[in-house]
Formats: C-alpha cells, sequence, structure tokens
C-alpha cells in the first residue's frame, strides 16, 4: 500500500454489514486529522445516526463545506447535529439504493464524509480562480485550515493557479530528518520528465513562504518546515480531475507521515537482519565448551549451576 | 577511500591483538570481587595507557586496556545529519540487544557511539582472535551499512514523492508516457 | 480540545481484535496473518527470514510496502507470489519484522489514525518474556512515536471484562480466568491483577478439537454423507456453534432424545458453496456431547483425560493459600469455546462437588467437631464472553486512571525501552 486511501473503512464496513442486517449500534472512531466520528442508532435500529466532529469545522464553513455537504448528501444531513459533535448525517437503512452498484456508490460516498467536509477550501479556491482568470488579474482571499493543533492548511487562489501551503512539525529528530529527505524530493521529483505535470512543490524550512508571511503567529523553530503546492488549471480543469486532486492533496500529510513511519520500520527490520549476522559472526568465537553431562535428582529435576 | 580503510583496521587489529592479553586479577579494594578493571578504575598500577587509533577526524578508535579487561570505543563516521541519525539509531538497536552480544557494553564510552567490553572471562571462553574478527567485521560492515541505509532512504522518498505526484497528473489526464513501475 | 479515544490491540495467535476504548466491540476482527511477496512461507516454520537480506538489491526500497494482512492476507494466499505468515505463534511474537508491518497497515489502513495523537493499550500472553515487551516498545515509540503505552496481561483483562456483568459487585483484580480459543485452552490464576505463573495449566483442548469431535460423530452417525466433503468441517462448525450447549447429567439426556426425538432433535439446511445444491441433516447427540468433551474428555481424547473442573481445582490449589478464596469466588470465562449455554453452570456444579468433597474428606481426617463455613464457588459467564480480553481492554482505557498508568513517550525516551518491563495495575476497586 502506497497511496493512503480517502474513504473511512469503519464507517463503510459497519454500513454495508448493518444494511444487510439491522441492529443497534454505538460506536465511536476515529479518521487523520483529529477527527472523530460516532456511529449510533438513537432511536430505532434502521435509522443510523452519523456525527462528525472535525477540529477545523469554524474555518470549514466559512469556506462552505455547509453547501458541498448538502450537494452530496442533501436530505441525509440533518439540520441540528448531535451534541459535542458538528455535523450529522442519518442514514435510513430502509431507504438506501438496492443491492448493487448504486448502493455500493452510496455507502462509498457516506465513507467519504471527511474528505467532502475538508474539500470546502479547495472546491471555493478553484471557483476564485476561474473567477479571477476571467477578470485577468488580483487574488483570492487567503484561507486558513487549522486542521491539527499546530498544523495548518493555507489556500490561495490567483488569475493562473491556486496555492496550497501546508506547515508541518514534526515532534521528533528522527522524523524531522527523515520528513526533510522526503520532501526534499518531492522538490526534486518534478525535474524527471515524466511527471513535469505534477504541482510544483516548494520546501521551506522554519521561514515562511511570502505568501502567508503576514499571517500572525507562525512560529519560527527548527522543528516546523512549509510545503507548498502549486496548482495550475490543468490540476483542477474538470470535475473528476478536480475531485481526485482534492482527495490527495488533503492526506498530503498523513500520506508523509505514513511512509516516514513506514521507513522507520523498514529500518527496524534492515537492523534486526543486520544484527542477527554479527551476533552469527560473535557466536564463531565462542569456543565449544562441552556441556557437562547433565545431572538429575531421584524426582527428575535438573540441577542448575550458578 | 579504502587504501586509508586497510591500514586503519589493520592496526585497530594489531592493537587489539597485543592489547588482548588479559588475566584473571582480584579486586586489591574489595575482598572477593573480581572486576573489569579499566571499569573501575580504582587502581591506577593495573591500568595502561590509553590509545586512541584516528582514520580521519570524524573516525577513531579508543582502546583503553588493563590487567585484566580492555575497552574498546568506536566513533562511527558520520558525514551529515541523515548519517548522524541512522547511526545513533542503530547504536541504540544494538545495545538493546547487548545481552546477546556478551562483549557489547550498554553504553558507549563519551564521545564515541559504540563501546566493548572485553574481559578475561570472554577470552577465556572465546577465541581471542575470532573476537578480533568480530570487531573488524563489525568497523567494516557498519560504514556499510549506514550508507545503504541512507541510499535506501533515499530511494524510498523518491518513489514516494514519484508516486504521489504521479498520482495527481494521471487523473489530471496528461499522462503521456507514465513510467508504469511507479503503479504497483 | 478531548483527547482521542486510546486504540485497543489485542493480537491473537489466529484473531487480532482491534478498536478504540469506550466502545463495546472491537471495529475490526481478522485473522492476524500477512501476506508478503516472498518466497513460499519457509518463514512461518523455522527461524524468522528478514524480508530483504541487505544489500543494494533493494535499492527500490518500497518492497516492504507490498503486502495485505487480515482477510485480504487470506484472500491473496492463493495469488501467485505472495505467501501468507501468521507472526504469532502460540500467543507471542515470534517474527517482528511482519508484525511491525501488520501493525502499521493496522494504524494507517483500517483505524486511520494518526498514532502520534494515540494512547495504545496492547495485550500479551501471561508468561511473556520481558523482552518481548521492550520489542514492542521499541517498535511502537520509535516507529510510530505513539503518545503512550499500556501492554497488559489478556488474563487480567479477561477479569476486567466480567466487571459488566450484573453478577459481579466489587471490581476485582483476583480471580482465575479460563480462556479457550481455536488453538488452546488455559487456565490462569490472578491475584489482585498479577498472574500466579506457577500454577498455570494448559488444556489441549479448545474450539477446534471441539468442532472435529462434531464432525466424528455426525460422520458415525451417516449424517455427513449428503454433505460435500469440502463443506463438511464448516458445516460441523456451524452445529456446534448454533446448536450445542451443555447439559447437566448426559444419560439422563440421552433418555430424553431417545423417548422424544423430534422435540429435541434440530434440522441444519445448507447448501453447496459452489453448485448450490441444497442439503439437510439431522442434528442430535452432537447438540450436548460437543462441550462434554471438557468435562468427560475421555470421549474425544485418549491422551489428554483431566476433565476441566479438575484441572481448575488443581490450578487453585497450586496458587497461595491466601488468594484461594477470591480464586474460587470468581471463576471467569473468556474466548469463544465458552460461549455454550450452561457452561458455567455446570463448571460451578462440578467444582462446587469437588471442593465440598475435599472439605468433608478434611473434616473426617481431623476428627475435630468443627466444621468448615465452606468455600463460595462461582463461576461468571457474562454477554462479552467472546471477546472478553478486547473488551476488558476497552473498559479499562475508558477509565481515568489509564493515563497515568501508560508510559508516555517523553518517559521512553527519558528511561528506555526497559521501561515497558513493569506496569502499575489499575481500575480495581479493591
Amino acid at each position: 500500500m502506497i497511496l493512503l486511501e480517502p474513504h473511512n473503512v469503519i464507517i463503510q464496513t459497519t454500513l454495508s454489514e448493518k444494511i444487510a442486517r439491522p441492529s443497534s449500534l454505538d460506536v465511536q472512531f476515529v479518521d487523520y486529522d483529529n477527527v472523530r466520528f460516532h456511529l449510533s442508532t438513537p432511536e430505532r435500529k434502521t435509522a443510523v445516526l452519523l456525527s462528525m466532529s472535525i477540529r477545523c469545522w469554524g474555518d470549514l464553513v466559512k469556506y462552505g463545506a455547509l453547501d458541498i455537504l448538502k450537494r452530496e448528501y442533501g436530505s441525509l444531513l440533518k439540520d441540528a447535529a448531535e451534541p459535542e459533535y458538528n455535523v450529522s448525517l442519518e442514514i435510513d437503512l430502509e431507504q438506501v439504493p438496492p443491492e448493487g452498484e448504486a448502493r455500493e456508490s452510496f455507502i462509498k460516498s457516506v465513507s467519504l464524509l471527511k474528505r467532502n467536509a475538508l474539500a470546502a477550501p479547495f472546491e471555493h479556491a478553484f471557483r476564485t480562480q476561474k473567477e479571477l482568470e476571467a477578470s485577468g488579474s488580483g487574488q483570492g482571499e487567503l484561507m486558513q485550515v487549522h486542521y491539527r493543533d499546530e498544523e495548518a492548511i493555507y489556500v490561495q487562489a490567483s488569475a493562473d493557479r491556486v496555492t496550497v501551503i501546508f506547515s508541518t512539525v514534526f515532534r521528533e529528530e528522527t522524523d524531522r530528518v527523515f520528513g526533510k529527505v522526503f520532501l526534499q524530493e518531492f522538490v526534486d521529483a518534478r525535474r524527471l520528465p515524466t511527471i513535469q505535470n505534477a504541482p510544483q512543490v516548494l520546501y521551506s524550512n522554519r521561514d515562511a513562504p511570502l505568501e502567508i508571511r503576514h499571517v500572525p503567529g507562525l512560529r519560527d523553530t527548527e522543528d516546523i518546515g512549509y510545503v507548498t503546492f502549486v496548482l495550475f488549471p490543468r490540476h483542477f480543469a474538470n470535475a473528476a480531475v478536480s475531485e481526485g486532486t482534492i482527495s490527495h492533496i488533503q492526506l498530503f500529510r498523513d500520506y508523509l507521515h505514513y511512509h516516514i513511519k513506514c521507513s522507520k520500520a523498514y529500518m527496524h527490520s534492515r537492523m534486526r537482519h543486520r544484527v542477527s549476522e554479527f551476533q552469527k559472526v560473535l557466536n564463531r568465537a565462542k569456543t565449544e565448551v562441552a556441556a557437562p553431562a547433565e545431572r538429575k535428582t531421584v524426582s527428575g529435576r535438573t540441577l542448575v549451576s550458578r | 577511500m579504502s587504501n586509508t580503510l586497510r591500514p586503519y583496521l589493520s592496526a585497530v587489529r594489531s592493537t587489539l591483538t597485543a592489547a588482548l592479553t588479559l588475566e584473571n586479577f582480584s579486586s586489591q579494594v574489595v575482598e572477593r570481587h573480581n572486576k573489569p578493571e579499566v571499569e573501575v578504575g580504582g587502581s591506577k598500577e593495573v591500568l595502561l595507557n590509553p590509545l586512541t587509533i584516528s582514520r580521519n577526524e570524524n573516525e577513531r578508535v579508543l582502546i583503553e586496556s588493563s590487567v585484566n579487561s580492555i575497552r574498546l570505543s568506536i566513533k562511527i563516521k558520520q558525514a551529515d545529519e541523515i548519517e548522524r541519525i541512522l547511526c545513533h539509531k542503530f547504536a541504540r538497536f544494538m545495545m538493546q540487544r547487548a545481552e546477546s552480544f556478551i562483549v557489547l557494553r550498554r553504553k558507549p564510552v563519551p564521545g564515541y557511539d559504540i563501546s566493548f567490553l572485553i574481559t578475561n572471562g570472554h577470552t577465556e571462553t572465546m577465541l581471542k582472535h575470532k573476537i578480533v574478527d568480530f570487531i573488524i567485521h563489525f568497523m567494516e560492515e557498519v560504514d556499510k551499512e549506514i550508507s545503504e541505509m541512507k541510499l535506501s532512504l533515499n530511494a524510498r522518498a523518491r518513489v514516494v514523492a514519484e508516486s504521489y505526484l504521479t498520482t495527481i497528473i494521471l487523473e489530471t489526464g496528461s499522462f503521456f508516457m507514465y513510467p508504469t513501475s511507479i503503479i504497483n | 480540545m478531548s483527547v482521542l479515544a486510546p486504540i485497543i490491540c489485542d493480537n491473537g495467535t489466529g484473531f487480532s481484535k482491534i478498536g478504540f476504548a469506550g466502545n463495546s466491540d472491537p471495529s475490526f476482527v481478522f485473522p492476524t496473518a500477512i501476506a508478503t511477496r516472498g518466497p513460499a512461507s519457509q518463514a512461518s516454520r523455522g527461524p524468522s527470514v528478514p524480508a530483504k537480506p541487505g544489500h543494494l538489491a533493494s535499492k527500490r526500497g518500497v518492497e516492504d510496502l507490498d503486502f495485505f494482512i487480515g482477510d485480504e492476507a487470506v484472500a491473496n494466499a492463493k495469488t501467485p507470489g505472495y505467501a501468507v505468515n501468521y507472526p504469532i505463534r502460540h500467543g507471542i511474537i515470534d517474527n517482528w519484522d511482519y508484525m511491525e508491518r501488520y501493525w502499521e497497515q493496522v494504524i494507517f489502513k483500517y483505524l486511520r489514525s494518526e498514532p502520534e495523537d494515540h494512547y495504545f493499550l496492547l495485550t500479551e500472553p501471561p508468561l511473556n518474556p520481558p523482552e518481548n515487551r521492550e520489542q514492542i516498545a521499541e517498535i511502537f515509540f520509535e516507529s510510530f512515536n505513539i503518545k503512550g503505552l499500556y501492554i497488559a496481561v489478556q488474563a487480567v483483562l479477561a477479569l476486567a471484562a466480567s466487571w459488566s456483568s450484573n453478577r459481579v459487585t466489587d471490581r476485582t483484580l483476583t480471580g482465575t480466568v479460563i480462556d479457550s480459543g481455536d488453538g488452546v485452552t488455559h487456565v490462569i490464576p490472578c491475584a489482585e491483577g498479577y498472574v500466579i505463573g506457577s500454577a498455570i495449566k494448559h488444556i489441549p483442548i479448545a474450539g477446534r478439537d471441539i468442532t472435529q469431535f462434531v464432525l466424528n460423530l455426525m460422520r458415525e452417525r451417516g449424517e455427513m454423507a449428503s454433505v460435500p466433503p469440502e463443506d463438511q468441517l464448516r458445516v460441523a462448525g456451524k452445529v456446534k456453534e448454533n446448536y450445542s450447549y451443555v447439559c447437566q447429567d448426559i444419560v439422563k439426556e440421552f433418555r430424553k432424545y431417545d423417548a422424544e426425538p423430534y422435540k429435541y432433535f434440530e434440522r441444519y439446511e445448507g447448501e453447496h458453496s459452489v453448485t448450490g445444491r441444497k442439503y439437510g441433516l439431522d442434528v442430535g447427540y452432537e447438540r450436548f456431547l460437543a462441550p462434554e468433551i471438557f468435562f468427560n474428555p475421555e470421549i474425544y481424547s485418549s491422551d489428554f483425560l483431566t476433565p476441566l473442573p479438575e484441572v481448575v481445582d488443581g490450578v487453585i490449589q497450586q496458587s497461595p493459600i491466601d488468594v484461594r478464596r477470591g480464586l474460587y469466588k470468581n471463576i471467569v470465562l473468556s474466548g469463544g469455546s465458552t460461549m455454550f449455554q450452561h457452561f458455567g453452570q455446570r463448571l460451578k456444579r462440578d467444582l462446587k462437588h469437588l471442593v465440598d468433597q475435599r472439605l468433608e474428606a478434611t473434616a473426617v481426617a481431623s476428627g475435630s467437631v468443627q466444621r468448615s463455613s465452606g468455600v463460595e464457588v462461582e463461576v461468571i459467564s457474562h454477554k462479552r464472553q467472546r471477546y472478553a480480553v478486547w473488551y476488558g481492554g476497552s473498559l479499562l482505557a475508558d477509565l481515568p486512571g489509564f493515563y497515568q498508568a501508560c508510559h508516555t513517550k517523553a518517559q521512553y525516551d527519558e528511561i528506555g525501552p526497559s521501561i515497558c518491563r513493569r506496569y502499575q495495575i489499575f481500575g480495581s476497586a479493591t
């Protein structure tokens, strides 16, 4: 598994299970970036309530998340969210599409709830870019999504591009060093002729890029880095393309951290192998000490010398 | 590069072989104790002069010998931040398993990355020249391993970055001659 | 902001139970299997073979991401180039490379959580070597940078799970756990959260044996004749799960069945998994004979002959004298093979009988007029028995004391993996 999937597996499996066999339900689980979900059947077994709490809900609503959710889920969206959560969907299990592809895609779309909510600033930026392109110049509003405690996404549209900036914080030294290697490759990868069309990636350590330098409260410590993606109109030329781009780009941080962790796991397995090799070399040094004949007591217990 | 490595290793090998003349030696301070004198450091008369063999400013070996034990500390080459982290991780990983590496010290001597403590007990139960072989083998391999780990980290990072960016282009639809090797 | 729910990960020999604290059921239950690209599973036998011997062959360096876990691993078993491995053997982690990658995918693909934001509760079998705890800590703190870790003994979690039963009044961590899964049954005494290692007993009879026994019985009666051979084991498993119960007296039960066969015989209807041909069979004496092998093992095996109540009695008698009352009073069932109806009652009755007999014999032998006040024997059955260990973990990790009992990343960095050799016991009210 190199790429992460945009949908939530727990929502997907639980829903398909419950549609087939409704029963009462009350589970809480999470998704990346401090998203909490609650799946429950508060009233009856066939009415499943899916609630989501997301840290940056305030930011998202500002950029039109509600409109997107309305578009995606229509009447499923409840007017008032469950207490402690930001948004709730009510799914009537008796009214889901019949078995087959329609049902599959329905379940899939529900399991994309987090992705859809987080898509708001991106869609907003893509629209703004189209408008600015028509008018010829100007800059869109700088949208800030504080999706984690210390990290944020900044999205800004210009006449010819959309800039997405991630601030990343590495809590650990090893992660920071590994992260740097990875990010450097992101920057360099575009030099390959085959992926020239990819979004341009810039990386700066410590110093914030010009676009967001005026934002108050930015830290400038060694452990913080800024990754800038420059998306050109071809990356969101039509609906399908922009959907894919949004799905990928919002998982960037998780993708990066996933691979940092995987590389550490890989290093571990290499080291395990190397250490066992060393062990073999050292064992060659051991002389064959003839084990003293095992002595036993009458009852069959062995004597151990210390 | 290897033309300085060879004399370096052979210097370590001959010094170590010479230093490994250890004998059983009871503590002069506490009755019925028998401790590695190089660690205790209590009685000056049983300690020998410590010796450093340097290949360059980043790589050196410190051999401290005494009547019944020697301590060998290695400073491993660390050219940059990545190598420093990898070396640190590797040394820690090994010292975590010191139990099975009889001669490995659980903590390095300050200023060095990894230390070995060989006592007369070890030289009596193990073949002396094989212990030397092990240390030399370790020194050879550890550099190689660290640079390989670094290479593989870079290679990995490249693949990861390429596959991420490729998926975005693939969806853009302008996928002329995309490398098939990346999509797996 | 609120802390995200801790992740509970119970990796067993056969199945892993994974989910979030506070829930009543694990979010995922799938085989502890990993399908990797590479030579056929010689790694599952002998010593572990690392994924890649170190040379530059692995230069592209992402081969180790090409694997499947859980149900997907089993589904891919037949795909050419993939080999399925089970990294846990007899409850103890055997291949750390595979296990680390298994966790990698559990966290990132299934749970979709950033490990840096979560506390983890992992389980280990009794008598797990402390080095293994250190290895687990090394993986979780160094590879995954988790916030905090607690490693609990499975038996203790099973005791905690029994607190959900309404028969339990005080939340104690003293008791005897009977843990019966697919491969083996353990009887584990615990005193105040600590396992009494010297008294643990294993019984080589568990779920798999019961299924086999049901199959044998049905073959002897000729019921299996209509069932296609490849389905027989599965049918036997279904019969065991859906129709079996524990009787109080075999002889009476046989008579009952013979007198009114129509009342007690059940009909099982099945369908051939490939051709779709329907078949049916009568389920008879198997219904009560299947779980009977715990109480009269001689009907199934010829080399293990001690009934379960006697084993439990022996275990408790081997434990220190001052905890024996507590152990008799709180016998907790855990695992799928203890789910038979009336299993608890039968065990309690037989055990009580053994204990009373011994008390009687002592009284007679001592010749004294004073009588013992008797020993209270209680077997706790509860609703969460099947995933008791996981549920116990979910319960404990939901308590406020959990975060104090965990070792955090900062503590790990300060002291090193050896910090995980010891864990504070918490949660019990006594």
